[in-house]
């Protein structure tokens, strides 16, 4: 862009500007979230600008020359670009963001938010662009009385908490004349697991490389007993019939010598620098998952019992994510 | 900008083809404008890069642009020498559309192509007049905004069928505010600042100079002059004599006119009752109006009456033109003929045609009386055997001679001239006038079309007492001329046209084209700061000018947007098929006015419980209406007048929130 670079920070500092006075007037937006009529913004892109003076033109053309042909093709493409500006607008009012749910990412790769569109309009949203900070999901259509889905991916260079205060829906829609756009403020969290680094988790349980095995053995062929319920326990462990008699939720243990549980402990790997035990400890929860096997996370503050599943696993992740960061710590 | 938006957007085969495509129907209006190398320069960029995009390639390379664009543009610079003004301008605009359709690689350039196309539509219009082309370039504009369509979002990948219908949908929202607009801009009548007169377009009709053999060319072109509509009551043909060129010089085969005189016109004694009239002139690109003979009055602007009474313009007529005019059937000259005119009106070529000056002699000698050596000469002609012709035979150079002595058939500029030349030889002077005569009457519309194909030419002689007085030597010949035109009148030499009379519906339907297009014209083309005082006028506003202009534009340009924005929002929502539902959903939304909401998934039964519990006044109307959409949308289909009577008992339902209830 050979755009004087003054022009391009007056133009930023300008949308910050708005962004901020719209957080103001309409802060803690909650999904789903419709968008009214007062919170689209609206300005004609570079394109427009450009079609505006060559529109100026053409009717001082016709002017000059006395032709009312040429006026009536001036003002046809005049009063078109006034339309365009209207459907521009329309085209995102009534848009309803239905729900945005972060899967999981890990640090130098990105984050990525999944939001659902709803159109509960007649007519067919097109070309609507869902921008989280610089990153944008690629503009889609949304069809009438329908849904459609959109996936903004956010670079994250470090693990810890990627949180942003707002996105932005935007449409370009129809003729590229115009830009209108809205800024949804409602706060949007990502945790960001360290980068999975280090040794495998080792085939055996036999505590090499800091699992360290449980005293008691759990397994999935006998049945041994209930449990209290747990976070992150798989659904077909769940003992129903003791919830549906009205108790406390709880988990059919299993007795068995084919799982040997491991838990992954942040104390087992004394040597290395704090960083590098998350990355090693993302490693084995990974690993652990994906061979299947039964695990339980324990980190200063934080420890999950041992259990398997995808939630279990993003709830590690995220204890990962989430512990403090080491300039933090003594 | 984020990375995305750098990142510029690789064009289509499908998207090149699209502007290729409007460029070419663009261009294709106006075709006549550049040289026709530049057209082929345009055509073959489109085919390179076209055949570079088929196979996978992407623009030439820099070095050939550059070259190609320095060389062409230089081409055109060298052939114009300025490029500015309408010809030039469209012809570098033209080329730059080929030269950018060489290098465009992204969507940002097919939107700069966008732009030019527009601006190439608009280009051809101010050159153009017609109704057809209007039309034309807005579907061109359509097309074009289509293309536009496909570059933005993912549309691009649905059908080209329906981008197209959703630009029409689009340009046909445009168009009440564009209507508003155009009828309500002020207009400043004149040229902003003045361009380089292109001297576009070749002069027509009649010209300033009439050999014998000139009007016959032109009676066989059915092109159109000029149109008239008389105030009241048209003057009988024998009186319909439109004034053009008035000729003096002869040299013995051809009369033209005198140049650098500048001497006012003698004054008329007007006598009878006056025509008014308006002429809609066609350009003709030469500088006189035809007026009907003999003028008093005109509104043309700086146009004057010449010594021999043409008048003239200031300018060329380039563009159609109104003149309202008066005229007097008949005239006295107020004052005598001064001798340099009379010397003038009285001058042959020494040596030229020397049996017509003995005929001449003689003639004179046995009526020495001016009127009686008229109407000899006249008798002459309508008892020897001439003929009246379309197919007259070519002339020596002593052309009077040739006609009066061997050829013996001619047209009406053969007779003007072998008059007028009679008349010069006995001393009387005498000039021919070039103009038009009698014309087709248009009974749909009221007014007379004057075609090139009702070109004549007269002679005016001077009378001493009387003044100048018209003589139509073709009268002696073929009267009918006069009463009935060209057609009958003439006997051989007007070929494929007879089988046209045949079929009186083609004569009434091109009667009929003709009247809209001088409504297109008077109504479109030269709508005008005055039309716009009448409109006002129209709507009522009292003493209109440039400021209430404003205002009425305003208003519209206000209750315009209003209307887009409701029209534009009522789209979204989704309206039920079912007309018993839509009157529900009326009464629904005008209980909620009120502040009685139906709760989502109430039945209608039961939010009029709710109803009659909370406004006990409105309990009767509510229930049976909801009784009454319960039976008919859940019982059997209603018939139309069922549902039709349904929704009017709702459009009456009127209620209002009392004070007296929660």
């Amino acid at each position: 862009m050979n755009r004087p670079r003054q022009l391009t920070r007056l133009r930023r500092a300008a949308v910050s500007r708005l962004a901020r006075w719209s957080a103001r007037r309409h802060r803690g937006d909650t999904l789903p979230f419709t968008v009214g009529r007062q919170r689209i913004y609206i300005i004609p892109s570079r394109f427009g600008v450009a079609l505006a003076l060559l529109v100026a033109a053409m009717l001082l053309a016709g002017l000059n020359y006395n032709s009312n042909l040429g006026l009536a093709f001036g003002f046809l493409l005049a009063s078109l670009a006034v339309v365009a500006m209207h459907h521009c607008h329309r085209n995102l009012l009534r848009v309803c963001v239905d729900a945005v749910t972060e899967v999981d990412a890990f640090a130098g790769g990105e984050a990525r938010f999944e939001f659902s569109l709803r159109n509960d309009a007649a007519v067919e949203r097109c070309g609507i662009e869902i921008r989280c900070g610089d990153s944008a999901a690629e503009p889609r259509d949304v069809p009438a009385l329908g849904g459609s889905r959109a996936v903004v991916a956010i670079p994250v260079a470090q693990r810890g908490l990627c949180r942003l205060e707002r996105f932005e829906l935007r449409t370009r829609h129809p003729f590229g004349w115009f830009r209108a756009w809205t800024y949804v403020h409602c706060p949007l969290t990502a945790f960001v697991a360290p980068l999975p680094r280090g040794a495998r988790l080792p085939a055996a349980a036999a505590g090499a490389a800091g699992a360290v095995p449980l005293a008691e053995v759990r397994g999935d062929e006998d049945f041994s007993g209930l449990r209290a319920y747990s976070a992150g326990v798989p659904l077909k462990h769940m003992a129903w019939k003791v919830l549906a008699r009205g108790g406390e939720p709880a988990v059919r243990s299993y007795s068995g010598p084919a799982a040997q549980p491991d838990w992954l402990d942040w104390s087992a790997l004394p040597r290395l620098p704090a960083e590098d035990r998350l990355s090693q400890l993302c490693r084995w929860v990974l690993d652990g998952e994906s061979m299947q096997r039964t695990y339980g996370l324990r980190i200063p503050g934080t420890e999950i019992p041992p259990s398997r599943g995808t939630r279990h696993r993003s709830a590690c992740l995220r204890a990962l994510a989430a512990f403090p960061r080491t300039e933090a710590r003594p | 900008m984020s990375a995305r938006s750098i990142a510029p957007e690789r064009a289509t085969l499908e998207q090149l083809l699209w502007v290729c495509a409007c460029l070419g129907l663009a261009l294709l209006a106006g075709i006549a404008t550049p040289p026709v190398w530049v057209t082929i320069t345009v055509l073959l960029a489109a085919a390179v890069r076209l055949g570079l995009a088929v196979r996978g390639g992407d623009v030439p390379p820099r070095a050939v642009r550059i070259v190609v664009s320095g060389v062409s543009i230089g081409l055109l610079f060298l052939q114009y020498r300025t490029f500015n003004g309408l010809i030039p301008g469209t012809a570098l605009l033209t080329l730059i559309a080929g030269l950018k359709l060489l290098e465009t690689r992204t969507w940002r350039d097919i939107r700069v192509l966008v732009m030019i196309i527009y601006f190439i539509s608009l280009a051809t219009l101010l050159e153009g007049e017609s109704f057809w082309l209007l039309g034309y370039m807005i579907a061109v504009c359509w097309l074009t905004t289509s293309t536009l369509l496909r570059l933005t979002g993912a549309a691009r990948n649905a059908g080209w069928r329906r981008s197209v219908r959703y630009a029409g949908r689009l340009l046909a929202q445009a168009v009440p505010v564009a209507a508003a607009l155009w009828l309500l801009f002020p207009r400043f009548g004149g040229p902003l600042w003045q361009m380089p007169d292109d001297g576009g377009g070749a002069a027509s009709g009649l010209s300033d100079t009439m050999s014998p053999g000139d009007i016959t060319n032109l009676a066989m072109s059915d092109e159109v002059a000029f149109r008239v509509r008389f105030a009241s009551g048209a003057p009988p043909a024998a009186e319909r004599y439109w004034r053009g060129p008035v000729l003096h010089d002869f040299d013995g085969q051809t009369w033209r006119r005198t140049e650098g005189e500048s001497a006012a016109a003698p004054s008329l004694l007007f006598q009878g009752a006056p025509y008014q009239y308006t002429v809609s002139l066609e350009p003709s690109h030469h500088n006189w109006l035809f007026v009907l003979d003999w003028p008093s009055r005109w509104s043309a602007p700086r146009a004057f009456l010449t010594s021999d009474y043409m008048l003239i313009a200031s300018q060329t007529i380039s563009q159609p033109i109104d003149i309202v005019a008066t005229s007097y059937g008949r005239v006295q000259a107020a004052e005598p003929l001064g001798e340099t005119m009379r010397r003038r009106d009285t001058r042959l070529p020494p040596g030229r045609n020397p049996r017509s000056l003995r005929l001449a002699q003689d003639l004179r000698g046995a009526h020495p009386d001016d009127r009686g050596y008229v109407e000899a000469v006249l008798d002459m002609f309508h008892r020897e055997p001439f003929y009246y012709t379309l197919q007259p035979p070519r002339l020596a150079p002593d052309s009077v001679d040739d006609f009066l002595f061997h050829a013996r058939r001619g047209f009406c500029g053969h007779y003007a001239s072998a008059f007028a030349a009679l008349m010069r030889a006995a001393g009387i002077p005498a000039r021919v006038v070039t103009g038009y005569h009698g014309g087709t009457y248009n009974r749909f519309a009221d007014y007379w079309i004057l075609r090139q194909s009702d070109a004549h030419a007269w002679v005016e002689i001077w009378i001493d007492g009387r003044g100048w007085m018209r003589v139509d030597p073709t009268t002696a010949i073929a009267p009918e001329r006069v009463n009935l035109g060209l057609k009958d009148a003439v006997e051989e030499g007007v070929p494929a046209r007879g089988w046209r009379q045949r079929r009186p519906w083609l004569t009434d339907f091109r009667l009929r084209t003709d009247a809209l297009r001088l409504f297109w014209r008077q109504r479109i083309l030269q709508f005008d700061s005055g039309s716009q005082e009448r409109l006002l006028a129209m709507l009522h506003v009292p003493a209109p000018d440039g400021q209430k202009l404003a205002l009425v534009l305003a208003a519209c340009l206000i209750a315009g947007m209003g209307w887009l924005t409701w029209t534009v929002r009522r789209e979204l929502e989704v309206r039920p098929e079912d007309p018993v539902v839509r009157a529900y959903g009326r009464l629904c939304r005008r209980l909620a006015a009120i502040g009685i909401e139906r709760l989502p998934g109430e039945g209608a039964e039961a939010f009029a419980d709710r109803v009659a519990r909370r406004r006990p006044d409105l309990a009767a109307p509510v229930t049976a209406l909801c009784r009454k959409y319960s039976e008919l949308r859940y019982g059997t289909r209603p018939s139309a007048a069922v549902a039709g009577r349904f929704a009017a008992a709702v459009r009456a339902f009127r209620p209002r929130g009392s004070p007296g209830s929660s």
